[in-house]
């Protein structure tokens, strides 16, 4: 036996598992997306666009997916930024901070902004109390809702996108600039940022692509009148039945992400062993 | 030497850390607090203490068979997903076929399961007529498999490539070579990456909502049912288990591995 074969050995259960459970589910996806009653057609696509209804969902799911992604972007960058400057016993602490919520379930995450969210909620009851809405004013089924939900779901993604560039740094580049006299915003203006812009692109993109896939988050605590992209093809598939359309509408969430991701892979590839 | 951060940003530093980590933990603090309320209804903060809720919860069904088939499900993906994925990682570091091949091995991790979610169910309804344990155990070993092999090969990136020089001089065939020298070099990459997995197909909801049958609803999936129609405190409780769980597998990672370590590569 050669080194090429026993490699293969190793690597052969691993391809199988992925093209039977990954690359063949694809594939099965993208061939119902274009069958009707009578063959080949492009009709659940054509339906998609035509609709008043679902372009306004997509619509929803891009620019919901931008705004959480810069809430997650302005907060993960400062939080991240503190992780990599202090010492690595509070790093410890800020990290469990990060990876908990990461690593619990979506599901139990969301249930708890429903209990604060919700009209009787300590955050609804709060922004009434300051006068901010009316009586029966509450949070859920909000846009704001599923931002500050989706933000908490997602800011762990960012900020360990960020981490592994920030602490790369040589620290000697941020004190010579401070020597040479750049005030601390100046420095991270034209040192720091520069410098993390690769981990920037990555993490932004990463919590765009899983902000506009998630449905969970979404359906929960927005409601079936503020429906999302991924929402829609979970109802498709399990209320209405109408397959071929739920998979018409993963197409174009495949294609819109698949731009996105395509040039993420090449970097990540490149940027890890 | 110039002071790197002035005094007033390092303040301000801290308030915004405390703001982020209430942002963060808020809602695992809540879902705490509800289950230990004797209230009846939902309310947040907690009124009073009982463990009542805990109680209803241990002599509810659905959650027992959830909570069973979550478990066992989890086991064995995590079982799957190790001695797969550390033979992948192994082949992988050996680093002929490029790094196109760990791009694909990869690609789970970053392609939401939502795209590949309706294709199985497709598949499987089609060859099977229904959905059964065993699409959901392959499922979730296919978005588990990325993690067991990330954390290898960055096990294997680090090893001493000499020891295995050695023993080849000293004799050692290719088999012994595997399971006596490489083996033992993989075994914290594959032990944070089993815990990884378990996690993951112990938590997951999307492959599993979209997989569900009335026989097959996972803990996610029950949690998620309830949360649409009627949830009460008993959802709470159940849901507190399950951060429980995820608290003891951080500690066994961070006492393995080391959460700096994994959480800066």
């Amino acid at each position: 036996m050669t080194d090429r074969r026993e490699t293969w050995l190793l690597l052969i259960p691993g391809l199988a598992l992925l093209v039977l459970g990954f690359v063949l589910p694809i594939g099965r996806m993208l061939v119902l997306s274009v069958q009707d009653a009578n063959g080949y057609s492009l009709e659940h696509f054509v339906r998609f666009f035509q609709d008043s209804y679902y372009p306004l969902v997509l619509w929803r799911t891009v620019y919901l997916s931008a705004v959480i992604t810069f809430f997650c972007l302005l907060i993960g960058f400062p939080l991240t930024y503190i992780m990599a400057h202090s010492t690595p016993r509070v790093r410890l602490w800020l990290i469990i901070m990060v990876i908990l919520p990461l690593m619990t379930s979506v599901v139990v995450r969301t249930f708890g902004w429903m209990v604060l969210l919700n009209r009787s909620g300590l955050l609804s009851t709060a922004l009434r109390d300051l006068g901010l809405g009316g009586r029966s004013f509450q949070l859920m089924h909000t846009e704001a809702a599923i931002v500050l939900g989706m933000v908490q779901v997602l800011l762990p993604f960012m900020v360990l996108s960020l981490l592994g560039v920030l602490l790369r740094h040589d620290p000697r580049l941020e004190e010579a600039a401070r020597t040479m006299g750049c005030s601390f915003l100046q420095t991270i203006r034209t040192v720091v940022l520069p410098l993390a812009l690769p981990g920037i692109v990555a993490g932004s993109i990463l919590v765009f692509t899983l902000s506009a896939s998630s449905f969970v988050t979404p359906s929960l605590l927005g409601g079936a009148r503020l429906e999302v992209l991924a929402g829609s093809i979970y109802k498709n598939v399990t209320q209405t039945l109408d397959w071929n359309f739920a998979a018409a509408q993963a197409v174009i969430l495949f294609a819109g992400i698949a731009l996105l991701l395509i040039p993420y892979l090449r970097l990540g590839a490149r940027g890890h062993g | 030497m110039v002071r790197a951060v002035p005094t007033w940003l390092r303040i301000a530093a801290w308030c915004f850390v405390l703001l982020t980590g209430l942002l963060l933990l808020a809602p695992l603090v809540v879902v705490v607090g509800v289950s230990v309320s004797e209230s009846q209804f939902i309310v947040f903060p907690p009124q009073g203490f009982s463990l009542r809720w805990y109680e209803k919860a241990l002599s509810t069904p659905a959650f027992l068979d959830a909570f069973w088939l979550s478990l066992g499900l989890a086991t064995l993906v995590t079982a799957t997903a190790t001695v797969i994925g550390g033979a992948a990682a192994i082949g992988l570091s050996r680093g002929r076929q490029g790094s196109q091949l760990e791009t694909f091995f990869l690609s789970p991790l970053v392609l939401p399961s939502i795209i590949f979610a309706i294709g199985l169910l497709m598949l499987w309804s089609t060859l099977f007529g229904t959905t059964s344990f065993y699409v959901l155990w392959l499922a979730h070993t296919v978005i588990a498999l990325p993690y067991v092999i990330r954390t290898t090969l960055a096990v294997l990136a680090e090893r001493d490539p000499y020891v295995n020089e050695a023993a080849r001089t000293m004799g050692a065939g290719r088999l012994q070579r595997l399971l006596l020298v490489t083996l033992p070099q993989c075994i914290p990459g594959l032990a944070a990456g089993a815990f990884f997995a378990f996690n993951i197909s112990f938590d997951e909801a999307v492959l599993s909502l979209f997989l569900r049958n009335p026989n097959l609803t996972t803990l996610p999936v029950q949690i998620y049912g309830q949360l649409e129609f009627s949830p009460d405190p008993t959802v709470a409780a159940v849901s507190t288990v399950m951060i429980m769980i995820t608290l003891v597998l951080m500690v066994l990672l961070e006492r393995l591995m080391g959460l700096n370590r994994f959480a800066s590569g």
